[in-house]
């Protein structure tokens, strides 16, 4: 019956291709700090659900986003654990990604034939912090505010452009309706988005070169 | 265990652990969606107007008492009227001040032992019944009951 | 990586994958296992802990202490270390370098060895990241939290978190040799709010102490604010605060007191809070006394080090022994030893052979035979105190700093300068302003009021100065506006400003200057000059006016110029602001007629170098300047012609010799005698003895 179906769906979308090569496919012997990098992707996955049913109820604006991130973690069925999920996922990123880029260091894991795949991996760090940073400010809870205050105010110690780079960061001179409502749309579209494109390209790259193998004494 | 008994436990027991996990991340994501819809407001909510010795016998008193009414993260601030009329002290009635033809507040004229809307001359009857005027029904009632001496109303029937 | 290797690593690789695994399920279960451990912790950390939500943001009130999420924790610990202008260090470029280095890590590192013990630079690299990400962290998370709940307590440590932790974190490291004070109160880089509008000078202290020694805080507020308070005590004199914090302390407030006892670092952070360990503060109240402005000083940073720790011995007492009689030497032992005893004319010697560096301070001796001795043979005195025995470490590290800086030309000496060849020309040598040379109908009002000052900080002069001001005809004086002044040069003339305002030269409000006074002279005199120079002229605190030889030596110009610009040297301020030109002249003509005043002798001729002069030097002057060196005052010869630097007298002018500079105190090196200046009197005769062109007579 299921190799009936999955002939049938086979003919039409071609999956088992795509299973064989991506699933099927033999990876050298590798050992469990292999795994760092599918955890970083279940956080990631985490993110994107738990951060999708945040936005049902999240409001980005001066007056609502406290309360409803207040309703969300007090009121509702589960909320606390969908925004403490979220919450505590964004520390395990940048914890998670810390400690894989450590393991493909210390692999040598970058190297040829994989430059991309690590310039990728670099890419996903900044992107990560990124978010870190723009998703901080959305509770709008007093340490969510000041650390936003202090963090923008670092950008205009930046030669010749800093003034311009702390307005651009917060829309405005000051920290505002206009600041909460930038760093939602970054967070909640522009970063995801990137985001995509380049968890797309860095497992494209690594099913395409393999997984690389410990190197061994000497290699 | 031969290669292929361990292999089909390693694949069965991935799938099972990305189950678990899916189950994990789909039981409280869908009860989060839902749980607005689950919370009905339910049992009758009980305001209370004031003192029950303030009503005197065969004449309707206004009372009027704030109600916080909040939807999700919003709470607003509404302000209802009711007028309370007993006979004999022991049975309270409690009636809506807004006419039922457009929606105009009626007030109670002592002189003529009956309700009046200013809007159309509408007019009601001590409980609330259709005198003479435009208006299709009687005055909305509502549950009242007295405990320790308070009156309480139920703004849900 | 050559071709070759490319080759190599790509068949090889092929082999590991023959002998290895397929992806799913047996690599992929230990992901999934993985998966579901996160998973679980995840689902376990936001029931334990859950997500804080704290008070929602109120962007009015700034005593929240603003932390970032933990991952940037390091960065905002980097910074303290990058203060001022070199933040974007911290900022930018570090963070920035990583991050370039980690990308274009495929490319610096090349070689085909992946082996990690083949590639020493690359594990140190990661290593350094590691450790110094996490050094950076801990240390943040380790730093005092400032005392938000202590702070209920601790009026410093509130009026910290109140206004400094905002910007500033937990804690501030201050680079040496800042004067923390002054940044405090003008407020110092961009940003940086001027203070002194808001908080006290006690506050602004208590707070440097704070910033310096916030253990002293704590220390203060455990045994010390039972009684004290914080804001009131700091910078008082640290030889007092010494002795007050002795063990039993025989310090007479606290005699009877059960003192806690200090052990020495608390001690120590105790001090360092109530006088913060800024040199410019700590010059100000410990040396200015006998050093002024600043102390000169040739050798080297330790050298004066040793001399503040050690106390100097650089004063020479002449030996007096052959010079005064025996039975004189013998009564000043006595008068030394116990005044009350003496022979009643011991302190009449005293006063003539002693006062004159002593003051009337007494010399303390032992016993008489000491005092003799110290009094025949003369020699090295201890005048300086030991000043390391009253200060801490730290103190005295920044005093140094600042008494080295000071003495190798100080902003404000410099600055000084820089003013009169700059400023002078339309503010005046004192900053009073007036007529602009430009457009005589145009008045410039004085910019060294106390009040111009007060409201004006560091950065508002320094603009004004640098972009000028186009609508008053004041043109641009820095560089990057066309003007001849670098930026360095700019602070000089601000920090030289900005010293008129302990001691302003012109008195007056701002607000008062354009309002001359309507009145006629005479009400004019009677109300301010009288106060000084007496009703009828007499003199008092000022000179005397009936003085015939006063009036000789000054001409009518140079009164003129006197009240309108007041006299460096002493109390007369300038009246140009609040006079009229008429009135300043009128005031001229009323002084001219008041010589003689009523019954005064008639005019004296000249002034006589043996009648008048000479004794003043043989009473002032000899005890130090005759058989020791230098300068004599002996006879008019050695008068005339003996001194280290060039003639002492120049005949005629009076302003420009030596002389007459020390006794008016308007040269280099100060005043003469050290004790004070000598009467008004004394100094005119002096002086017009020299104007008269210094004759023998």
């Amino acid at each position: 019956m299921s190799d009936r179906v999955g002939g049938w769906l086979d003919e039409r979308t071609g999956w088992r291709l795509v299973w064989d090569g991506v699933f099927l496919r033999q990876v050298p012997k590798v050992n469990w700090a292999y795994t760092l990098g599918s955890a970083t992707l279940i956080v990631v996955v985490n993110q994107i659900i738990t951060g999708i049913l945040l936005t049902i109820y999240y409001v980005p604006s001066v007056q609502d986003a406290y309360a409803t991130v207040d309703f969300i973690s007090h009121d509702l069925t589960a909320g606390w654990l969908i925004r403490g999920m979220h919450h505590w996922g964004a520390s395990a990123m940048v914890l998670l990604v810390g400690l894989h880029m450590v393991r493909v260091i210390y692999h040598g894991a970058y190297k040829f034939p994989r430059e991309i795949t690590w310039l990728s991996g670099v890419g996903l760090l900044v992107l990560t912090l990124a978010f870190g940073f723009t998703g901080y400010l959305l509770p709008w809870d007093q340490k969510a505010y000041w650390a936003t205050v202090v963090g923008t105010r670092m950008l205009e110690v930046t030669p010749l452009i800093g003034d311009w780079a702390l307005r651009v960061a917060r829309g405005g001179d000051d920290l505002s309706a206009v600041t909460l409502s930038r760093f939602y749309g970054i967070h909640v579209w522009v970063l995801p988005a990137i985001l995509l494109l380049l968890v797309g390209l860095h497992l494209y790259l690594v099913v395409r070169n393999g997984i690389s193998a410990p190197p061994k004494k000497g290699e | 265990m031969a290669p292929m008994d361990r292999r089909k436990f390693l694949s069965r027991a991935t799938v099972a652990i990305a189950a678990a996990i899916g189950i994990g991340w789909a039981v409280p994501g869908v009860a989060y969606v839902l749980s607005p819809a689950k919370k009905k407001t339910g049992e009758a909510e009980w305001i209370v107007l004031g003192a029950a010795d303030r009503v005197d016998i065969g004449t309707p008193s206004l009372f009027k008492a704030k109600v916080t009414k909040t939807s999700g993260w919003v709470s607003t601030e509404a302000e209802v009227a009711v007028y309370v009329v007993t006979h004999d002290g022991r049975e309270f009635r409690g009636f809506s001040n807004v006419c039922t033809h457009l929606g105009c507040r009626v007030r109670w004229v002592a002189d003529q032992n009956e309700f009046f809307c200013p809007c159309h001359n509408g007019v009601f009857s001590v409980d609330g019944q259709v005198v003479a005027g435009p208006p299709p029904r009687g005055l909305d009632e509502f549950p009242v009951k007295v405990e320790d001496g308070q009156i309480f109303v139920s703004l849900e029937a | 990586m050559r071709e070759q290797d490319r080759r190599d690593y790509l068949e090889k690789y092929q082999e590991d994958k023959k002998r290895g695994i397929p992806f799913f399920p047996n690599a992929l279960f230990k992901d999934a296992i993985v998966s579901l451990l996160v998973f679980v912790a995840l689902v376990v950390l936001s029931a334990v802990i859950g997500a804080e939500l704290g008070d929602q943001a109120n962007p009015s009130d700034d005593s929240f202490t603003p932390r970032p999420e933990w991952y940037f924790l390091w960065l905002f610990q980097l910074l303290k270390f990058f203060p001022g202008n070199l933040e974007f260090v911290g900022v930018i470029i570090l963070p920035g370098a990583i991050l370039l280095i980690l990308a274009a890590l495929p490319w610096l590192d090349r070689s085909r060895t992946r082996n990690i013990r083949g590639r020493p630079i690359v594990l140190g690299f990661v290593v350094f990241l590691f450790l110094g990400v996490l050094g950076l962290t801990v240390q943040a998370l380790l730093a005092a939290e400032p005392p938000l709940e202590a702070a209920g307590g601790d009026p410093v440590a509130l009026l910290y978190t109140e206004n400094c932790s905002g910007c500033h974190g937990t804690s501030i490291a201050v680079p040496a040799g800042v004067n923390l004070g002054d940044v405090i109160s003008q407020g110092g880089h961009e940003g940086m709010p001027a203070w002194s509008g808001d908080l006290s000078s006690d506050e602004i202290d208590a707070l440097v102490g704070f910033v310096l020694s916030p253990n002293g805080s704590a220390v203060f507020q455990d045994s010390c604010s039972g009684c004290h308070q914080a804001v009131g005590l700091a910078a008082t004199q640290p030889l007092t605060l010494r002795a007050a914090l002795q063990p039993g302390s025989e310090f007479e407030p606290h005699a009877g007191l059960d003192l806690p006892s200090l052990d020495e670092s608390s001690a120590t952070a105790l001090v360092n809070f109530l006088i913060a360990p800024d040199g410019h503060r700590l010059f100000v109240l410990n040396c200015a006394a006998c050093h002024g402005n600043s102390a000169q000083f040739a050798g080297t940073r330790n050298e004066l080090l040793a001399i503040i720790e050690k106390g100097g011995g650089h004063l020479t007492m002449p030996a007096m022994g052959g010079v005064l009689p025996d039975a004189d030497i013998a009564a000043l032992a006595a008068y030394v030893v116990a005044p009350d005893t003496a022979p009643a004319s011991s302190a009449a010697l005293f006063e003539a052979d002693c006062a004159v560096c002593h003051g009337t301070r007494v010399p303390v001796a032992e016993s008489v035979e000491a005092a003799t001795e110290i009094i025949v043979k003369g020699g090295s005195h201890q005048t300086m105190p030991v000043w390391g025995d009253v200060l801490t470490a730290e103190q005295l590290d920044a005093l140094t700093d600042y008494a080295y800086e000071a003495s190798q030309g100080s902003p404000a000496v410099l600055g000084k300068t820089l003013f009169e060849q700059h400023c002078t020309v339309c503010h005046g040598e004192f900053g009073e302003g007036g007529a602009s040379p430009v457009d005589p109908s145009f008045t410039i009002g004085p910019i060294s009021t106390e009040q111009y000052l007060v409201t004006r900080d560091y950065i508002t002069i320094r603009a004004i100065i640098t972009q000028g001001q186009p609508d008053s005809g004041m043109s641009p004086f820095g560089l990057a506006f066309g003007g001849p002044l670098d930026a360095d040069e700019v602070g000089a003339i601000v920090a030289y400003i900005r010293s008129w305002q302990d001691n302003p030269p012109v008195e007056l409000p701002p607000a008062v200057e354009r309002a001359p006074l309507l009145v006629d002279v005479a009400d004019i005199y009677a109300g301010f000059c009288a106060q000084c120079h007496g009703a009828d002229g007499e003199g008092g605190i000022g000179p005397s006016f009936q003085s015939p030889e006063w009036q000789a030596i000054h001409s009518d110009s140079q009164l003129f110029e006197t009240i309108d610009l007041g006299h460096p040297a002493t109390a007369m301020i300038g009246w140009g602001d609040i006079l009229t030109d008429e009135q300043i002249s009128g005031l001229v003509e009323l002084i001219r007629s008041l010589q003689g005043g009523p019954g005064t002798p008639g005019p004296v001729a000249e002034v006589s170098f043996s009648g008048d002069v000479l004794p003043i030097f043989q009473s002032k002057c000899l005890a130090c300047h005759g058989a020791s060196g230098g300068w004599s005052a002996e006879s008019y010869q050695s008068v005339m012609a003996s001194g280290n630097s060039g003639p002492a007298v120049i005949p005629g002018d009076a302003e420009n010799s030596l002389l007459g500079q020390w006794l008016l105190g308007t040269g280099t090196g100060g005043f003469m005698p050290p004790s004070g200046s000598l009467p008004t009197t004394e100094v005119d005769a002096i002086l017009a003895w020299i104007r008269q062109g210094a004759p023998d007579n």
